[in-house]
């Protein structure tokens, strides 16, 4: 019995692997002629840690391959996206476009959401040799990898996205600016990178860092964290957050009853389900924006038309990113006149590295890391509505300070 | 009667190894075989699951303590390698070994705390220790990048992905056949055989006089030194490390689930259950798209392994197959229905006036050629 | 600087705590005191019920607890059918150690399911009363902690008097004492094992609700809480309620304090830490677990 059992599990063993091997033949890869659309692969978390922000871009992605395609498409050809879901895992995403660029054969590829998962999808592109330009990865440590491909999609990287908050402040007469501040700051590449760039400059300028707490992403409990924060009394408090975290550290610190003179988190503001989430307690809530829909840049105002028609409201940062990143690649597309594997992706690389597109967040242009050169604004909560307080030429609104309760 | 059963052992002997080789051959062709790198990366990750299973059935099958945290030493090698490369400068290769020793250090106090205790107990301690490590690893971030990530450069810097995934296919698949080896050395073995009485009766073998405690105990540090060999090499492939999925009790899970569904007690039974759920989570994955489906398959798979075919799916089949098809060799009575009747009508009709062979009468034993043919 | 108003928050922020972890070991204790069976999907039940009175609240707008209404009688007859069709099928000599593989199962498969029903998007019912809060010498106490404490008390409260005070609860008792005698003194351990099994699975669906008032939940939350909840139940003796429950009060407590200095993830190992050093130390817990063995 062992004899047989033994032979038998080793056929077994090698059959399956010719099935695996066979099966793999079905997938085939579109040739290309030149009446084919343009295929663009994309990864994004559509459910996980970051799902509410990653179904912004990929509203943001979908806005932009219409109003492209009802202009005639790119090149003469319609673009079609093929979006996969990766579950906001680092693991997901690396599978996920080594399907889309190994397998199913893509012309080009745009970015995902999240600093955490852009590093590794960057790395897939980098050793396919594709371009990569992502809406979402803003940490300093995206642009310490030696990515040659990479280019980011807005204005600023996550380190100066609170620049002008700080000059704000620091720019306060002595007896009214805060004093003490308090920092919550995610275990991620991207938020917390934005909450140290605040800290650096105000540690700089003397103003004492009384609470400095790091959690990690899939942290819900706040309470303790809320606990020592309300036990310091700090005038300000300024979380590095994502979406969930931000709105359970609110809540427990109205729970708390921890009424701060300055409020600033990042991301979690700009987000539509925000306002509800915190029983509508937004009134003062900073937050960094690099977008916003009043702009006047052309292709802004255009773009924030088509998304109304198409979504019923008016676009925030995440879709703006997504459509920008959209502006970045048609650009070089139509400069360089190829959208395909292979040769075409290093001249297409070489064309952004040497040029300016316009798009609806401004102007952008990129170092040789990839590092865009502009920088973000400051967006409030003023009755009720979110306007733009920062800097001076853009503001729509006088910044409220201090903070009315929650 | 000797020389034919002697001479059918060879053959089979000669079966097996053919198999073997065709096999092999098949195996190592697989990269030329792969119709694009995707393909390709998928059998990376499937030999790599082949690898941790077998390393698990290592202590698993052979001493029946079922670990679902085995977690724990895939995300050691991984860290310990890509630790020892990013902050030690030490070169990729002999970093792994290094880090595969220090897992091997590591497991001796944890082995010991661990064994002390039996079946369930030793389940919770197992999930207990991936829990805690990974609470660890996320805190500790100024050391183990925390869930930012670890960045592991690239071993073979200047290449392309699809030679990149086919360097280490064959690196994977020399992991286990070393991981194969040890296990049939160790099969064959006193030591295996003292384990394999530990998995029957623990307190009998100690009663005989197996050191069980110790050969436990090494079973153990040896099974985790090759789980965490793995984990190192898949650091080096992969390049990115998250606490997140390297201490992740769904990955002992599967483990434990390759194991028992190829089943415990063979070879190669491992690397058929790694092939068969590696296989699956991939179909499914494309299939149906990243929906959390196959969570429940899992889910549902392991259930079924371990109400129905606790012993692995080819001996729950082979019992099947004897049951319907080969009702004799499955059944407790020596001769068949149609045999006694046989015999009785013979024997009704060489003594007349009935005798013994009435319904009453016994089955087994009346004459021996009958006896011989209903054997096996 | 750790200030006595901060530590006293910490305290209170610790009992309420405590108060749930209590309820939640009690339901495991059950399981393993009937049935020798280690029932890791405790926790996927109970997000399960979270995630069932989230949506309640989501879609009729009522307040969440009223789900309690319809979750505990349909996970007493779900945990009634657990155990007479599955844990029964288990060969009894590994019956402990299959059951762990086989509630693990199910523990992945509720996950799974949850995760392709709701999505891994996290969820906070958004009461109006979340925000709320009153202050009790110096500390603040949040109302939804508080309920969801009150909760977890009243249903303690109530599993004691069961077990304590009625005929039923003694032929429970009795069966998780000595089953062989138990059924020489005429008691249908069967029945009561899949009774006892039903009570444990409702009280999941209590602690869940209580849960659903201030946690944030997503699918593979159960893993948070399965590993305290194991180490509350090694720690207080395995079989033993109230040293479950003394347990899951001293191990809450601390790891509130211990928030303090060493921040909440590190907190956390307070649990294993206490698991370990028992399994070293005493193995049969501290706090009078009679049933434990090592089995």
């Amino acid at each position: 019995m062992n004899v047989t059992t033994r032979a038998r599990r080793a056929m077994v063993a090698t059959a399956a692997a010719a099935a695996l091997a066979l099966s793999g033949c079905s997938a085939g890869d579109s040739g290309d002629t030149t009446d084919d659309p343009i295929v663009i692969g994309i990864s994004l978390p559509l459910t996980g840690d970051f799902s509410e922000p990653g179904k912004g871009v990929q509203r943001g992605y979908e806005a932009w391959a219409k109003i492209v395609n009802d202009k005639g498409g790119l090149l003469g050809r319609k673009v079609e996206l093929k979006i996969l879901d990766d579950q906001s895992n680092a693991d997901r995403i690396v599978a996920d476009y080594e399907q889309l660029i190994g397998k199913d054969g893509v012309d080009l590829v745009f970015g995902p959401f999240s600093t955490r998962l852009v590093i590794p999808a960057a790395r897939v592109a980098e050793e396919y040799g594709m371009l990569f330009v992502e809406p979402a990865g803003a940490a300093p440590e995206v642009f310490q990898q030696g990515f040659k491909n990479l280019f980011y999609a807005a204005p600023a990287v996550a380190d100066d996205h609170y620049n002008h908050l700080a000059e704000y402040i620091i720019g306060m007469p002595a007896d009214q600016r805060p004093q003490t501040v308090a920092y919550a700051a995610m275990d991620d590449p991207f938020a917390q990178g934005t909450a140290y760039g605040l800290k650096a400059k105000l540690e700089e300028a003397g103003i004492r860092t009384v609470v400095d707490e790091v959690y990690p992403p899939n942290t819900t409990d706040f309470s303790s964290i809320a606990a020592k924060i309300a036990a310091s009394n700090a005038d300000m408090i300024v979380g590095g957050t994502q979406y969930q975290d931000a709105v359970n550290l609110i809540v427990a610190l109205q729970q708390l009853n921890y009424q701060p003179k300055l409020a600033a988190f990042s991301t979690a503001p700009t987000n539509p389900e925000f306002a509800k989430a915190i029983g509508n307690k937004t009134e003062g809530i900073l937050a960094p924006t690099g977008y916003t829909d009043k702009a006047s840049y052309p292709s802004n105002v255009e773009f924030v038309a088509k998304y109304k028609e198409m979504f019923g409201t008016v676009p925030s940062e995440d879709e703006a990113n997504a459509y920008t990143t959209g502006q970045v690649v048609a650009a070089a597309v139509e400069a360089v006149g190829c959208a395909e594997q292979g040769e075409c992706q290093q001249k297409l690389v070489e064309w952004l590295r040497k040029n300016t597109v316009e798009t609806v967040v401004g102007p952008l242009s990129w170092d040789e890391t990839g590092r865009p050169q502009g920088a973000h604004m400051i967006q409030q909560y003023v009755d009720g509505e979110i306007q733009i307080v920062l800097p001076a030429e853009a503001k729509e609104a006088d910044l409220i300070y201090p903070k009315p309760n929650w | 009667m000797r020389s034919g059963s002697e001479s059918r052992r060879r053959i089979g002997t000669l079966a097996r190894l053919l198999a073997l080789a065709i096999g092999t051959a098949l195996v190592l062709s697989f990269p030329q075989v792969a119709p694009n790198p995707y393909v390709l990366s998928a059998g990376v990750v499937i030999v790599n699951y082949a690898v941790l299973a077998t390393s698990w059935n290592l202590v698993g099958g052979f001493t029946g303590y079922i670990s679902l945290g085995h977690g724990a030493y895939l995300g050691l090698g991984a860290y310990g390698t890509g630790l020892l490369v990013t902050r030690a400068d030490v070169p990729s290769f002999v970093a792994l070994v290094i880090a595969a020793a220090i897992v091997a250090v590591l497991a001796i106090p944890i082995g010991i705390a661990s064994l002390r205790v039996r079946g369930a107990s030793f389940v919770i301690v197992s999930i207990a220790l991936v829990l805690i490590l990974l609470l660890v690893f996320q805190s500790w971030a100024s050391f183990t990048g925390g869930s930012n990530g670890l960045v592991v450069p690239r071993p073979f810097p200047g290449l392309r992905r699809p030679e990149h995934h086919m360097v280490f296919f064959y690196l994977f698949c020399a992991l286990l056949a070393l991981a194969l080896l040890a296990w049939w050395i160790i099969d064959r073995s006193r030591f295996g055989l003292g384990l394999k009485a530990i998995r029957e009766d623990e307190d009998k073998a100690q009663a005989l006089g197996t050191p069980t405690f110790a050969y436990k105990l090494a079973a153990f540090v040896v099974s985790a030194t090759f789980t965490a060999l793995g984990g190192g090499m898949y650091a080096l492939w992969f390049g990115d490390l998250d606490p997140i999925f390297q201490f992740s009790i769904l990955t002992g899970a599967y483990m434990v689930l390759m194991a028992l569904l190829g089943g415990v007690r063979h070879l190669f039974g491992p690397v058929l259950g790694a092939l068969v759920v590696g296989y699956a989570l991939e179909y499914f994955k494309l299939e149906y798209g990243d929906t959390q489906l196959h969570l429940v398959a899992t889910g549902v798979l392991l259930g079924l392994v371990v109400l129905f075919m606790p012993d692995g799916v080819i001996p729950a089949v082979a019992d099947l197959y004897a049951r319907f098809f080969k009702p004799q060799a499955a059944s407790i009575r020596e001769v068949s229905t149609a045999e006694l009747l046989a015999q009785r009508a013979a024997e009704a009709g060489a003594q007349p006036g009935g005798g013994d062979g009435g319904p009453g009468g016994e089955p087994g034993g009346t004459s021996v050629p009958t006896s011989a043919e209903a054997k096996r | 600087m750790i200030s006595g108003s901060l530590l006293f928050q910490s305290l209170i922020l610790g009992v309420l705590l405590g108060g749930l972890y209590a309820l939640l070991a009690a339901g495991l204790t059950l399981y393993f005191g009937v049935m020798r069976v280690v029932m890791i999907a405790h926790s996927a039940f109970l997000i399960l019920a979270a995630y069932l009175a989230w949506y309640f609240h989501r879609q009729t707008g009522l307040d969440p607890l009223l789900s309690m209404v319809v979750t505990a009688p349909l996970f007493f007859v779900i945990g009634v059918a657990m155990q007479r069709l599955l844990i029964t099928r288990l060969r009894p000599a590994t019956r402990t150690m299959m059951s762990v593989l086989l509630t693990f199962a199910i523990a992945i498969g509720i996950e799974g399911l949850l995760g392709y029903v709701f999505t891994g998007t996290h969820r906070r019912t958004q009461l109006s009363y979340s925000g709320a809060s009153f202050e009790l010498f110096g500390a603040r106490v949040a109302v939804v902690k508080l309920i969801a404490f009150g909760l977890a008390a009243a249903a303690l409260g109530g599993l004691f008097l069961l077990l304590r005070k009625t005929t039923f609860g003694q032929a429970l008792r009795a069966t998780m004492q000595h089953k062989e005698a138990a059924e020489l003194a005429g008691i249908d351990t069967d029945r009561v094992a899949g009774y006892g099994f039903g009570i444990g699975l409702a009280t999941a669906a209590v602690g869940g609700t209580a849960m659903a008032l201030d946690v944030t939940i997503y699918p593979s939350l159960h893993w948070h809480w399965i590993g305290p909840l194991m180490a509350i139940i090694v720690v207080g003796g395995l079989g033993s309620v109230p040293g479950a429950a003394i347990a899951a009060m001293l191990l809450g407590v601390t790891q509130s304090l211990l928030q303090l200095p060493l921040g909440t993830t590190w907190a956390q190992t307070i649990f294993y830490l206490a698991l370990f050093a028992t399994l070293v130390f005493r193995p049969q817990g501290f706090f009078g677990g009679r049933l434990a063995q090592r089995f």
